[in-house]
């Protein structure tokens, strides 16, 4: 099992107040969390830096929730995404068409059931990254290439998976 | 001898002029009788002071009185404002074209019959007013499907209003939220705090979280009452849904002391529709069921559950013997935000929402009481 720290959440919402008291709770809570205040900001950050897990409000300003959603794939394509709504109800967010966010929860947000959907989603990363570098690092094995071309392209695979 | 002709010649001709004149007085009066007869409309001629003579069985109808009773009353009798007629009869007598317009009339037995009157004026030879006639047409069911339009119209606006609303609160709500969970892990982690105090503190939290949970309840239902979704159907059965629904209420049931009577048929009662907004109705109906029983204050309350099926329809009764829905209640417990509970305890919502719900699906729901005795409530839907 992995240790909390180890799961990287970025938090992407308008709402800064609640951010920075989420924030503080899931840092407490252990995990390595960054915050941002909206998709743009989001996307920037997530083109140098790996992120695991993101909270994603689906209403913003700019680029809203569902945009940011598929653009953070796009960039990060391992990367979970629980979508935040102030919806009545989930359907009515499931309505909008977008069905491949990992999980969608309403706000307000039931804290002890967003830890539990944050680490079943880094579960979920995990498994679907590790069967495909596995997949490839054996492509890459029986492809027949010398050691020292292996050793290059996994290193190359590693920085794609953004693995250390 | 010539004039003599003459004048018999004119006679004849007068004659002839005369029985002519008599067919057609008398198509003309077969002609007026059959539309006095046969007119869904009321037609009445009045004399020259208002007072009726005649009264055709449309207005029969639609008025609900027969000749009998109106021959001879004045016809302003007869509206809600006999004044206002009054001075509409002396327009008329006034203007050379007919005078039209709205005029509501007392049905016998007390109801309004909304017309659109039209008054004409009729003269004699000399140009001397003899009398009125009226002809009236019933629109009382066009005006009350406007008022229906209107209504729905209303109550479509209340639900974009209230949604826009309940999303709006529930942002700020989500931030309270978030700021009382931090404070609640603040404290718990706290060092240096006393023992009470940290208690008086960990229990403020979690009221304001209670708190916070029953805004969000009314934003939710609110939402979920405005939004109109296709129901999701698929086949189940009925008598295993409301076993489920109980064992939501489980608890509660037990604590207060309620025993559960379920009345099923043989064998499962499978229906095709919505399950999970179903369930949503019928939790809804036990704990109102509930509610009712802990109202009376007896120590022993029972609810029964009873599935039967009737034709192409699945009828589900809730029964309690809790206190009943007074007489002034009853009218009103579909409406929006009308609530018999404490604040706090109730929304308004419940009852519409279930309605509303059930309607979605094509089914309907009625209710019976008897104050101090208990209610059923009835849900009948279609069985696929």
């Amino acid at each position: 099992m992995n240790k909390e720290s180890d799961i990287k959440v970025l938090l992407i919402d308008d709402e800064e107040t609640l951010l920075e008291y989420l924030a503080k709770r899931l840092l407490r809570e252990g995990f390595t969390v960054k915050a941002t205040f909206s998709g743009e900001e989001a996307l920037e950050i997530a083109s140098s830096e790996n992120f695991d897990v993101a909270v994603v409000d689906l209403k913003m300003p700019g680029i809203d929730g569902v945009e940011t959603q598929k653009r953070l794939k796009k960039i990060q394509p391992f990367l979970q995404c629980i979508v935040l709504t102030a919806h009545g109800s989930i359907e009515s967010a499931l309505e909008s068409g977008q069905k491949d966010a990992f999980q969608y929860l309403l706000k307000p947000i039931d804290y002890d059931n967003l830890v539990v959907t944050i680490r079943e989603a880094y579960e979920r990363k995990a498994v679907l990254q590790n069967a495909q570098f596995r997949d490839q690092v054996e492509e890459i094995y029986r492809s027949g290439m010398g050691a020292r071309g292996i050793k290059k392209a996994i290193n190359r695979l590693r920085k794609i998976y953004g693995i250390d | 001898m010539e004039s003599i002709n003459s004048l018999q010649g004119q006679l004849k001709k007068v004659s002839e002029e005369l029985s002519r004149q008599r067919v057609e007085f008398h198509q003309t009066k077969a002609y007026l009788q059959s539309i006095l007869q046969n007119s869904n409309d009321m037609i009445f001629y009045t004399d020259e002071s208002g007072v009726l003579s005649s009264f055709s069985r449309g207005g029969e109808k639609v008025l609900g009185y027969t000749w009998e009773e109106v021959a001879g009353r004045f016809i302003k009798d007869l509206t809600y404002d006999p004044p206002a007629f009054e001075k509409l009869m002396a327009d008329s007598r006034d203007k050379e074209s007919p005078v039209r317009t709205e005029v509501n009339f007392k049905h016998k037995y007390g109801r309004t019959v909304y017309f659109v009157v039209s008054l004409i004026n009729l003269t004699n030879t000399k140009g001397q007013n003899v009398g009125t006639v009226g002809i009236c047409q019933d629109i009382t069911l066009r005006k009350k499907l406007q008022e229906d339009l209107v209504q729905i119209d209303r109550l479509a606006e209340i639900g974009r209003t209230t949604s826009g609303i309940a999303h709006e609160i529930n942002n700020p709500l989500a931030v309270i939220s978030e700021i009382s969970g931090w404070a609640g892990t603040v404290v718990s982690d706290a060092e240096g705090l006393r023992q009470e105090d940290k208690e008086e503190l960990e229990t403020a939290v979690k009221r304001i979280e209670e708190q916070t949970k029953r805004c969000q309840n009314i934003t939710r239902q609110i939402l979920g009452f405005a939004r109109y979704s296709e129901p999701a159907k698929t086949s189940f059965d009925i008598n295993e849904l409301l076993k489920e629904a109980i064992t939501f209420l489980n608890t509660e049931l037990k604590h207060e002391r309620i025993k559960i009577v379920l009345n099923f048929g043989e064998g499962p009662l499978s229906i095709h529709s919505d399950p999970k907004i179903l369930e949503q109705v019928l939790v809804n109906l036990v704990t109102n069921a509930i509610y009712a029983i802990k109202e009376k204050g007896s120590k022993q309350g029972r609810i029964e559950l009873k599935t039967t099926k009737k034709g192409e329809k699945a009828e589900i009764m809730i029964s309690d013997d809790g206190i009943g829905i007074s007489q002034e209640d009853r009218e009103k417990i579909f409406s929006l935000f009308y609530t018999t509970k404490p604040p706090g305890k109730g929304t308004g919502l419940g009852l519409p929402i279930c309605q509303n719900i059930i309607n979605n699906l094509g089914g309907d729901m009625t209710f019976e009481s008897r104050v101090g005795e208990g209610t059923t409530f009835t849900v009948s839907i279609p069985i696929s």
